[in-house]
């Protein structure tokens, strides 16, 4: 049985199991891109009140390996609570704050980092705040942060086949499954990896590609 | 007229501008002359009320700004009336030269045609440059472009820090051309420079700021016999040196 015969005979279950990947990666990018960046902004906006408790906590979740939190998660936490989630929410919870607090942190140390004499020029050219923002901030820190954030969100994509030791059933799950039944682990496995490259691939050399513009346009001489 | 009283202003612990006295008038270029560390830069930022002074004066025309400012009323900075070319420059990096003047004369000035950067463009002799990023012009083209910037802004008075600091003599002497022709425009300029010849040729007045307070100002024939122990020695050592 080859490649093709197992992306045939299981697309069903291949496409449901892309589906779960997707609809568990947009939780975790959206909502770990919007929270996360409000959250590093505020950070580097106030350092103390906001700032430094993220700083710990992030400290904390990278000291603690993802399939150990996922595990925490969806056993003990839920023991000691009394309740019994849906593993799919609980990876999604799980991998979401991962991501809340690694893209804080990217987006914290590019806003401190943001250089003020740029927003000196600004000011003494006449730009009000919002054209300052709108022209100089955003475009700047967009440029030094998207090749990170891109990164991280490679990486979160790629965390979420951890979610199918919990038993979510998404690429990896379903793997494991076309495994069991055809017991063809090199055909099944190479599927899945070519899979993962047709998605990470462009992602990984987008990132690479607006980091080297980026930095170009931006470096100092 | 743009003129500072008893400016006074505490960086740290140490007290870098010990009550100056400062005036540049319209159509006039001011000079300011100074050992490192004298104060010149502390000043210029003070005048420009980018970082406003401890204690002290600054009135700019019929705009008064009294230090230390009353925290209850909002502080409106002069720009660009006045405006600032600082010797780092600081041109945005994303933008390229051309976009750089161009976003200040939309936003700012709200012209819609690029009739005026074409004149500038002619003016500082950028065409061939024009359309490069910062990291990718020389110092010189962008001293240039930096001061096309402020030039856009059409202010009332620029403040000019060390503009001159990465040029060669010929473009030394397209930056005075043009300065002599801002002021026949009536702007008032003050420049930081320690080209004493640029300085002579320039200057319809001198200041000389040493250890946080003018110790001279007059003419420019103070620079060509400075009477001033401190300013003759100083302008000595700058002989000797070149």
């Amino acid at each position: 049985m080859s490649i093709i015969d197992i992306l045939i005979q299981f697309r069903p279950a291949l496409l449901e199991g892309f589906w779960v990947t997707l609809k568990l990666c947009s939780i975790i990018w959206s909502i770990g891109l919007v929270t996360g960046s409000a959250l590093g902004a505020a950070g580097a906006r106030w350092a103390l009140p906001v700032g430094a408790p993220c700083r710990v906590a992030s400290f904390l979740l990278s000291a603690v390996p993802i399939l150990v939190l996922l595990f925490w998660m969806h056993y003990p936490v839920q023991a000691i609570l009394g309740v019994v989630v849906d593993p799919f929410y609980t990876a999604a919870l799980s991998l979401t704050v991962v991501n809340i607090f690694a893209v804080a942190d990217v987006v914290r140390a590019g806003a401190k980092g943001f250089p003020a004499e740029y927003l000196t020029a600004a000011r003494v050219c006449g730009l009000t705040p919002w054209r300052t923002m709108l022209h100089i901030q955003l475009p700047i820190l967009l440029r030094q942060l998207v090749p990170s954030l891109l990164m991280q969100q490679v990486n979160m994509l790629q965390a979420t086949l951890l979610s199918s030791l919990i038993g979510v059933e998404e690429m990896f799950r379903v793997a494991q499954r076309i495994n069991a039944v055809t017991y063809r682990p090199i055909q099944v496995y190479s599927t899945l990896a070519v899979f993962l490259l047709i998605i990470c691939l462009p992602l990984n050399g987008l990132a690479t590609w607006l980091k080297v513009r980026f930095t170009r346009d931006l470096s100092d001489r | 007229m743009l003129a500072a009283t008893n400016i006074r202003k505490t960086l740290g612990d140490s007290l870098v501008l010990k009550d100056v006295d400062i005036t540049v008038t319209p159509a006039q270029i001011a000079v300011l002359l100074g050992p490192s560390g004298s104060g010149k830069t502390t000043l210029l930022r003070a005048l420009s009320c980018l970082e406003p002074p401890d204690s002290g004066t600054i009135a700019i025309d019929d705009q008064v700004f009294r230090f230390p400012w009353d925290a209850t009323n909002p502080f409106i900075g002069p720009w660009p009336r006045v405006t600032v070319v600082f010797q780092q420059l600081f041109l945005w990096p994303h933008l390229t030269l051309r976009q750089n003047i161009q976003l200040v004369m939309k936003s700012v000035r709200r012209l819609r045609s690029d009739a005026h950067l074409c004149e500038l463009i002619d003016l500082f002799d950028m065409g061939e440059f024009i359309d490069r990023y910062p990291n990718q012009a020389s110092l010189g083209q962008r001293q240039r472009a930096a001061l096309a910037r402020a030039l856009v802004l059409k202010p009332a008075y620029i403040l000019l820090d060390e503009v001159t600091s990465a040029l060669d003599v010929e473009q030394v002497a397209v930056i005075l051309s043009h300065l002599l022709e801002l002021r026949r425009q009536g702007i008032g300029i003050m420049l930081i420079t320690h080209l004493l010849g640029f300085a002579r040729r320039a200057a319809d007045r001198v200041f000389f700021l040493d250890d946080g307070t003018i110790a001279s100002n007059g003419g420019p024939e103070i620079l060509h016999s400075p009477s001033h122990p401190r300013l003759k020695k100083f302008v000595s050592v700058i002989e000797a040196a070149t």
